[in-house]
């Protein structure tokens, strides 16, 4: 049997698949777009914990805020979904396009715009990022424009990304036990 | 060594790296192809620097470490119990990660572009650290040779890390002495071989003196641990005449700069060599290889206490910028220096390499020609004046 083609440590026949049965089947296209899901649970302090499938990540606040530090911020985490989200859609057009991949890092950073309103002090402002940076490092197999384009894609098409740069619906709910 | 022109015009070691030989790098690191491959291609290279320097009237010619993957990572290759590893590999290592980075958000760099050899095994040698680069430079000059090597300080801090290296050695002190009899031996066989000039680098010694205070931290490498200045510096000399002493029949120098990596001056490091001097004249060195066309190495007046102490190659061209630098201005330069270094003492050189890093090259071959044409010419008028 012939050995499958790998590439970037993924198989391009297989996402080529993947990605044209997410258009051609109404099904998988269902499926891949959700509901996605994750549990938070208070653990004392500042600490929480994320439950998503199988997976858990834990969540802290830096010392300044007498938290432990037990863990990364939930704001430096959204940073880091973006940065992640990013290099997936970079990486699956790359390897869709055959373009090999050799390093990719990706620098974000952002501001908050009012974090007095998360503090209690401020009614009014943004507690939020007033704008996040992200710098893409590559070293790969392909031109420059190629990699701009590419680039392009996972930016225009990053899930976190667009969340976080479009006007997104937050439906809260709540209930006392 | 009998130079017997008054100021010798030389280089720092590195040239820039053509495209196709930077692929051809990439390719062998992959295993793409055989390392005879990718020599083949590094031999054309290496052709293009000698006569890129011959024709620009360069005394001291170097091979332009177009073998090297930078300026002393390249022994992973020529060592066993070294592993090459990138900074990013290294992160999960580093005990401060958010001043590390600081540090890269500063440099505006990945980290997976800094790369360290790292000992996670005993050291020893495989094959001679530069021996096939100096019989090739050798065998296609008949001018005056000078061989670039990472210098015993720089190698051993940038080896060691803990967590990786402390099984095969508990203390970086342990490593520096494997270090210091790698080096020796290699000193030896480059001798051997008619190599005139050996050049050991030590660009980690201004992070020591003008760096921030973290006990890891990476500029031209990824840093292990170091403890306060004036012990680093005691251990540098240290090192450094353990490894030459007794030696004789060959030219040594050390090159300290402020870091080549970028052609952002404001990312690099600056301060004048004053803090540094006292320790670096106990070195049992000929020369002391500096920059001093870049504002950042300060003012020459430091060298006010220690006349004629040392030779100096004088960095008299920044190999960062795109301005070829009048021969003009070199003389004004170098006859400001001549207040504290007789004729005789002073070699004319660029600053550092124009490529250190193989895939960071910091300008391009024919700038760097014109560059080192500008250093002959000024190096001319010197001795029409001085001879």
């Amino acid at each position: 049997m012939a050995e499958e083609k790998t590439l970037n440590g993924l198989r391009p026949e297989k996402i080529k698949a993947i990605t044209d049965s997410m258009r051609d089947d109404p099904e998988v296209l269902k499926g891949v777009s959700g509901p996605w899901k994750s549990r938070v649970v208070w653990q004392g302090g500042f600490r929480a914990k994320a439950y998503m499938r199988k997976h858990v990540v834990e969540m802290d606040e830096p010392e300044g805020l007498d938290a432990t530090d037990a863990a990364a911020s939930a704001h430096e985490q959204l940073l880091s979904a973006m940065g992640s989200c990013l290099t997936v859609g970079f990486v699956l057009n790359a390897t869709k396009r055959g373009v090999r991949i050799h390093d990719l890092e990706v620098a974000l950073e952002g501001n908050f715009a009012n974090i007095l309103k998360w503090a209690g002090h401020s009614p009014d402002g943004n507690p939020g990022y007033s704008a996040v940076k992200a710098k893409l490092f590559v070293r790969a197999d392909a031109d420059e424009k190629t990699l701009r384009e590419l680039w392009r894609f996972a930016v225009e098409g990053s899930p976190v990304t667009q969340t976080i740069a479009r006007p997104t619906e937050i439906i809260t709910e709540f209930e006392k036990i | 060594m009998a130079q017997k022109k008054l100021f010798p015009v030389t280089v720092v070691g590195s040239w820039t790296r053509p495209a196709w030989l930077v692929s051809a790098l990439r390719q062998r690191q992959a295993g793409e192809i055989t390392a005879a491959e990718f020599d083949a291609f590094a031999d054309d290279a290496v052709l293009a620097a000698i006569k890129y320097q011959e024709d620009a009237g360069v005394d001291i010619i170097a091979d332009g470490e177009m073998r090297r993957d930078n300026f002393y990572s390249f022994v992973v290759d020529k060592l066993n119990g070294m592993r090459l590893m990138k900074l990013s590999q290294l992160m999960d290592y580093v005990k401060d990660r958010a001043g590390f980075e600081e540090i890269l958000r500063a440099l505006d760099v990945p980290a997976f572009a800094i790369k360290s050899p790292i000992a996670v095994e005993k050291v020893s040698e495989r094959d001679g650290l530069c021996t096939d680069e100096a019989r090739f430079l050798k065998e296609h000059t008949h001018r005056a040779t000078k061989i670039p090597i990472p210098g015993p300080y720089l190698l051993t801090r940038s080896s060691w890390f803990e967590g990786l290296s402390d099984k095969a050695y508990p203390t970086r002190e342990e490593l520096a002495r494997d270090v210091v009899k790698i080096l020796r031996r290699e000193i030896m066989r480059l001798k051997d071989l008619g190599v005139d000039f050996i050049q050991l680098d030590e660009p980690s010694l201004s992070q020591v003196v003008y760096g921030d205070e973290a006990e890891q931290t990476f500029m031209c490498a990824a840093l292990g641990s170091r403890s306060d200045p004036t012990h680093e510096l005691e251990f540098a000399v240290r090192l450094m005449n353990e490894t030459v002493d007794g030696i004789d029949g060959v030219h040594f120098g050390v090159h300290v700069c402020r870091g080549n990596w970028s052609r952002k001056e404001n990312v690099l490091l600056q301060g004048n060599y004053g803090p540094l001097l006292p320790w670096l004249m106990r070195m049992n060195v000929h020369q002391l290889v500096l920059e001093m066309a870049t504002p950042r190495a300060g003012e020459i007046e430091v060298f006010k206490e220690y006349r004629n102490e040392k030779e100096l190659g004088l960095g008299v061209s920044n190999p960062r910028t795109d301005e070829i630098e009048k021969p003009e201005a070199i003389v004004k330069r170098v006859k400001e220096v001549l207040r504290y270094f007789d004729p005789d003492k002073i070699y004319l050189n660029p600053d550092c390499g124009f490529g250190t890093f193989a895939e960071r090259c910091v300008n391009s071959s024919p700038a760097a020609y014109h560059k080192l044409q500008a250093i002959s010419e000024a190096a001319e008028m010197l001795r029409k004046e001085c001879g």
